[in-house]
């Protein structure tokens, strides 16, 4: 029972059909509204959010923290730039998962502010492209994805600016 | 057909190729994704009565009238600051944003939503301070909601 009690899993489909049940509870009709919200987005993302699983398992076996640590070096360099701008948008995971990866990097030289552009091209998310294009349609993920690019560059600059100041 | 058929059949090529060249690799991938899937699946589902509680309780003026064309940037501004704060995992973050557009918001509220849900996160506050520093954090986090404002400013412009 405690195990289940730590469980996010758990909790958030208890919240779920809690916060459902009580809608339903005051007005029926409400309560059916949310209901019907629930089944018809799910019925639209399962099979995307299936694919885009896949997706994130296959690169995380075959690209590993310590071939990203190499690929990437130290960040500096015109070659260096340019990969921690735009390789990280293809990685998944969520910022907990990522820090962890980024001291590495840190503790291996690279500057601050090559860590704050991988960041940034890491919030691209490419392979959460199919739930992206379904929602917001694919001018708003092209034109997303290719801003990163240019934000990734621009946080670089500026994050070294005030973290990296010349002793 | 589906766009979701078309993505499921380019990932069931893409594991059978992964297979080829690997087969205890494309195992533990798979174990990988069945985790992923776990972890997304109940936030994901949580965040879908969350739109329905929206529906029922929020009327869509008033979503149009804080983030719509007309809020403007201050639009921009309220949907970065509930960007920021949302504890949203990456794949909650376009269905919930899909779901503001039809209700009225901006492409620009829309961005500026999407950049912030994802690069800035109170919960991870600490342990991005333990990691890289008080000063990394505070410049990043800031630099990134200034920097998203302005991308999102475009986007509007150039998408409505």
């Amino acid at each position: 029972m405690s195990k289940l009690l730590k469980n996010d899993a758990f909790w958030f489909i208890f919240l779920s059909v809690v916060i459902t049940l009580t809608v339903y509870a005051i007005n029926a009709d409400h309560g059916a509204i949310v209901a019907k919200t629930v089944y018809l987005t799910f019925a639209d993302v399962l099979d995307i959010i299936v694919a885009v699983s896949i997706f994130i398992g296959l690169f995380q076996v075959w690209v590993k923290p310590a071939t990203i640590v190499k690929l990437l070096g130290k960040g500096s360099g015109y070659k260096g730039v340019a990969l921690v701008c735009v390789f990280p948008i293809l990685m998944g995971g969520s910022l907990f998962t990522i820090f962890p990866l980024l001291k590495t990097l840190r503790d291996k030289g690279a500057r601050m502010g090559a860590i704050a552009s991988f960041i940034t091209a890491w919030g691209g998310k490419a392979p959460l492209l199919p739930l992206e294009i379904t929602f917001l349609g694919w001018r708003f993920a092209l034109l997303r994805l290719s801003f990163v690019v240019v934000f990734a560059f621009l946080m670089g600059i500026l994050v070294d600016r005030v973290c990296e100041t010349p002793a | 057909m589906r766009a979701g058929i078309v993505y499921l059949i380019i990932a069931i090529a893409l594991v059978a190729v992964s297979f080829l060249k690997d087969r205890q690799k494309t195992k533990d991938a798979l174990k990988a994704t069945f985790k992923i899937f776990y972890v997304v699946l109940p936030v994901l589902i949580f965040v879908f009565v969350l739109m329905g509680l929206i529906q029922v309780y929020i009327p869509k003026e008033a979503i149009a009238s804080f983030l719509g064309q007309k809020a403007g940037p201050l639009g921009i501004l309220f949907s970065e600051i509930i960007g920021s704060i949302a504890l949203f995992l990456p794949p909650a973050v376009f269905p919930f944003g899909g779901y503001l557009l039809q209700n009225g918001a901006s492409y620009g509220a829309i961005a500026g939503f999407v950049f912030t849900a994802i690069l800035i996160g109170i919960t991870t506050l600490p342990l991005e301070i333990k990691l890289l520093g008080v000063r990394f954090t505070a410049a990043r986090n800031i630099f990134t909601f200034v920097i998203a404002f302005f991308i999102s400013l475009f986007m509007e412009i150039i998408l409505a």
